[in-house]
């Protein structure tokens, strides 16, 4: 049985656990690609807490996930609930739900930054012709995360099916025994749904709050470059800036650490909050 | 039976060995490009190839800048970067200081085929650090202005000239600052410029101001400076007063350079990099002018240049590469693609590069600026401190921060890449 | 109440129809994009449809670029990738499923603390690796990651499968005298169907998508992938929005027509519900 998992374990161990493992290492020098790593200690985590660039990219990225992450979860939850029905069109708009989650990243990237060019753009041009206001988007600081934001929403694909999921487990009958008491539906929505939907929202929230930290690169490096001032650089952006433009790869690698271990303060909260263990999660 | 084996083996071995020695020696190269530098380097690699029997140089290409330094990183961390790689002379002092590189004076004071008073004198200066020449400079671009003449001459604005001044500019400018359709949107913009360090820089210097305190051992920005101040209130009026370059919108909707390109604007201001594209223009005629000139006339040195890895193999077949790349033979071939500016005078004043017949016609502007360029400093942090100070020009550009806030930022965000290169 | 039920469903289904319809524009205007002719000003009013539309802008960036190779060697990364991803990551889950708990939990921990690891951690040092197995400028650096199952999120979705499966039908199978790749082979993967088909579609996109492991780890031009294609295509031409969109286009039809042919599978009314099932 054990050979089984052989593949994936040292696949998993070469490709991703040591090369991890040696950049954990490299937060604690001074490396610059050229010259062989210098044994630094604390050096790099203290020129990160004085760095306002570094507390610029946390802010903006919790920013994000403070907008990001409920929008999705919240739209998911609204979809799934509306569009679960097993009728015949449903099919069809739950598989156009999940779309764009499908769209491979650097097209989704150009995609949006056509979308939302100030001028010809469609997103402004349709506003336009609705009479409302054309923000600049992607042109100045407080639209441009907005903007990102906006992408992010539209690839809610994975929560959707999820609670999908989710919502299909719950026995019917308990519905029928609700409405059988004369329970609203907004009753039997937040007596019957909402508990026994909750270990698959915390689930996604976790998730989604690791994908939401990670998943801002591509865009954020396509489209804006962290501009404009910086109002994009999100930390997947800031890392790779100080990596390749700055070269001072300890730095990165600090960075890197610092942000590991936030994902994971975050899931632990999360789990304690919850009140759930891990056997729960992981069954 | 092991006994008979064993001598057979080792005799296979030392073939084998034997055979490593003298199988042709390889040496690799690697540039970042369009793909008209692409071809301009695959014909350089090739006629390298064809006249050295023996030596083969192997052509890596990276498509852009950000990629090529992505990729320097990891082969230099892999402990195998490329034998010959091009480096600007903004970055190249990071992969000096730790020692990253072999020194290439030597092997050119020692050359038969070159000579250092071959070149022009500003790119081998730039290339030159601790009294050691580095690398081997391939051109010597400067920012210049590209214009539309049919615009200029639709709207009856006299050319550029030789030796105009920022007034005769920006009277230009306004004058193709049009909204040609009445629906309160300008659609034709007179200017352009990317708000960044590297393109305000020479402005300053026209003004008598300095971007650094000393620009031989620079301790911090000095662009707070009176003269350095009134430069970049002046940069940043283009845009906020005067209305003459795109605004963050207008440039988002659609860049300056795209503006030019479609003959939706007057004047953009470039280094040669650009050439290669504005030749495939086929809609209006286009030329170069120099900088415009204030107080003093000044602009600033864009060079690129071969650099020799201090881990490569095989240094005198890639040094032998080196030489051919720089000959006239060499530089000829590259200027072909109209990419550069030879740095070398034998091949910037032959027809290979001044051919009137190839736009832009008066190529004569690049070489004109020579005797005047300056340079930024040459230092480890170079890069972050220039890509720190064009963020906040860039806000104080589109108006969204004063030059005040934007100066503030600049000298604090900077101090500590002044502290780190000592 | 047969009216109330009616009308109820009749504004569930227009909602339902107008969200789908704002979910599906992103693709529609990729393709409508793509076939506005490349040299016209730019739009000043909402163009649902391009004036004149034109296909020329695929062939156009044909001749400009190799798209043809690229798109070729992209195929060629997903076609070897892809199986074994969804080989091994099945592997991986079915042996977990029926690991006892000690040591189930700790590799269920460990995978999800190598699934938060950030992307970013492993781009030197794998290159480092890489070159020591040679495979450094060969399509080989994009393929193996395969091997690692992609993600550790596909063992997960495997894991949960199997975990429903009930322990009796692995027993059985067992005192039949299966071994454990024939139980495997017959027994579970039959059941997981779905889930396998999930994971073929996560995978190829993430594979199809990937952007900077090519940039990293092949020096050759011809070894180039669809997503550096597009990247050279936006610095050749920044706002050349036609051309560009087209490239997107192309780049995101293939996903588009697997999805859509798989996704009755995984999407479908009861498939992943079974898989999550945590009764």
């Amino acid at each position: 049985m054990t050979l089984f998992l052989l593949p994936y374990l040292l696949g998993t161990l070469l490709l991703v656990v040591i090369p991890a493992l040696a950049t954990l290492a490299l937060a604690f020098t001074d490396y610059n690609f050229i010259r062989p790593p210098v044994w630094d200690g604390l050096d790099n985590f203290r020129t990160l807490w004085a760095s306002p660039l570094v507390r610029l990219s946390l802010r903006n990225s919790f920013l994000f996930l403070a907008l990001a992450v409920p929008l999705r979860l919240l739209g998911a939850l609204f979809l799934a609930l509306l569009l679960q029905a097993k009728r015949r069109p449903f099919g069809l708009f739950r598989a156009a739900v999940y779309l764009p989650t499908v769209i491979p990243e650097a097209a989704y990237a150009l995609l949006w930054l056509w979308l939302f060019n100030p001028l010809y753009g469609p997103v402004n041009l349709i506003l336009a012709w609705l009479g409302l206001p054309t923000p600049a988007w992607l042109a100045e600081p407080g639209t441009a995360v907005l903007a990102i934001v906006i992408m992010s929403f539209f690839q809610l694909g994975e929560g959707f099916v999820v609670l999908l999921a989710g919502l299909q487990n719950i026995p019917h009958a308990l519905y029928e025994a609700a409405r059988v008491d004369g329970a609203s539906a907004w009753q039997s929505f937040w007596r019957i749904t909402l508990p026994l939907l909750l270990p698959w929202l915390l689930l996604l929230t976790f998730r989604d709050l690791i994908m939401s930290l990670q998943n801002t690169f591509t865009p954020t490096f396509i489209m804006t470059y962290g501009g404009p001032y910086y109002a994009t650089t999100f930390i997947p952006l800031l890392i790779y800036e100080i990596a390749f433009d700055i070269f001072d790869f300890g730095l990165a690698a600090a960075v890197l650490v610092v942000t590991y271990i936030l994902l994971g303060l975050i899931a632990l909260g999360l789990f304690n909050l919850s009140g759930l263990n891990a056997d729960e999660i992981t069954f | 039976m092991l006994q008979k084996i064993a001598p057979l083996i080792l005799l296979l071995l030392l073939a084998a060995g034997c055979s490593q020695v003298n199988a042709g020696e390889t040496v690799s190269f690697m540039v970042f490009g369009d793909p008209a530098e692409l071809a301009a380097y695959e014909d350089l690699v090739a006629a390298f190839n064809a006249g050295h029997a023996g030596l083969e140089v192997q052509l890596r290409h990276i498509p852009d800048q950000g990629a090529y330094r992505r990729r320097l990183a990891t082969d230099f961390a892999a402990g195998s970067p490329p034998d010959v790689m091009l480096l600007n002379y903004r970055r190249f002092a990071t992969f000096v200081d730790q020692d990253g590189l072999a020194p290439l004076g030597p092997y050119l004071a020692e050359s038969e085929a070159l000579a250092a008073t071959d070149f022009y004198a500003p790119t081998i200066e730039a290339f030159t650090l601790d009294g050691e020449l580095w690398c081997i400079p391939q051109n010597i671009s400067s920012l210049v202005v590209y214009y539309n003449r049919d615009l200029f001459d639709r709207a009856g604005v006299p050319y550029p000239e030789p030796g105009w001044t920022w007034d005769d500019f920006l009277a230009r400018a306004r004058a193709l600052t049009r909204d040609l359709d009445g629906d309160g949107q300008i659609d034709q913009y007179g200017a352009a410029i990317e708000p960044n360090l590297f393109r305000l820089a020479p402005f300053i210097w026209q003004n008598g101001g300095e971007i650094v305190d000393d620009p031989q051992h620079p301790q911090r920005l000095a662009l707070d400076e009176p003269a350095a101040r009134e430069a970049f209130q002046w940069f940043v009026d283009l845009q906020v007063k005067e209305g003459v370059v795109p605004d963050a919108v207008a440039e988002a909707a659609e860049s300056g350079e795209s503006r030019f390109l479609n003959g939706r604007l007057g004047l953009y201001f470039n280094s040669r990099r650009g050439v290669p594209t504005y030749r495939t223009i086929d809609s209006f005629t286009w030329d170069v002018a120099p900088l415009p000139r204030h107080r003093e006339t000044a602009g600033i040195l864009h060079s690129d240049a071969y650099c020799l890895a201090a881990a490569a193999e095989n240094k005198e077949a890639a040094w032998t590469f080196i030489e051919f790349a720089n000959s006239v033979t060499g530089q000829t071939l590259v200027a072909a693609s109209g990419r550069t500016v030879p740095s070398l005078p034998a091949v910037a004043e032959s027809p290979a590069f001044l051919d009137p017949d190839r736009p832009p016609a008066h190529s004569r502007v690049y070489l004109d600026a020579i005797p005047t360029l300056d340079r930024v400093p040459l230092m480890t942090t170079w890069a972050g401190i220039e890509e720190s100070v064009s963020r906040e020009i860039e806000r104080a550009f589109y108006g969204q921060a004063s030059i005040d806030e934007a100066l503030e930022s600049a000298h604090r965000l900077t101090q500590p890449y002044f502290e780190q290169a000592e | 109440m047969r009216l109330h039920s009616k009308v109820k469903w009749g504004a569930r289904t227009l909602a339902g129809a107008l969200l789908a319809g704002l979910f599906l524009l992103p693709l529609y205007w990729i393709m409508t994009a793509s076939l506005r002719p490349a040299g016209l000003p730019p739009a000043r009013t909402v163009e649902w449809l391009p004036p004149s539309p034109t296909l020329a802008n695929y062939p156009a960036i044909f001749e400009m670029l190799p798209m043809a190779r690229y798109l070729r060697n992209s195929l060629i990364v997903v076609a070897a990738a892809v199986p074994v991803t969804a080989v091994i990551a099945s592997w991986a889950g079915f042996a977990l499923a029926q690991f006892p708990d000690r040591p189930r939990r700790r590799w269920l921990g460990l995978s999800v603390a190598t699934l938060m690891i950030p992307g970013a951690s492993v781009w030197i040092f794998r290159f480092q690796i890489l070159r020591w197995l040679g495979l450094i400028d060969s399509l080989g650096a994009l393929i193996v990651p395969a091997f690692a199952a992609g993600s550790p999120l596909f063992v997960l979705l495997f894991y949960w499968t199997f975990r429903r499966v009930p322990p009796g039908l692995y027993e059985a199978a067992r005192l039949d005298g299966a071994s454990a790749f024939t139980t495997w082979w017959q027994v579970a993967r039959p059941l997981a169907r779905p889930t396998t088909i999930a994971v073929i579609v996560l995978s190829f996109v993430l594979y199809w998508s990937d952007f900077i492991s090519p940039v990293l780890y092949l020096y050759r031009p011809a070894l180039y992938t669809l997503p550096i294609g597009l990247q050279i295509l936006k610095q050749l031409d920044p706002t050349g929005w036609p051309l560009l969109m087209a490239a997107a286009t192309i780049m995101t039809l293939p996903v588009i027509g697997l999805f859509i042919l798989l996704q009755r599978t995984f999407l479908g009314d009861n498939s992943l519900a079974e898989l999550l099932d945590r009764n």
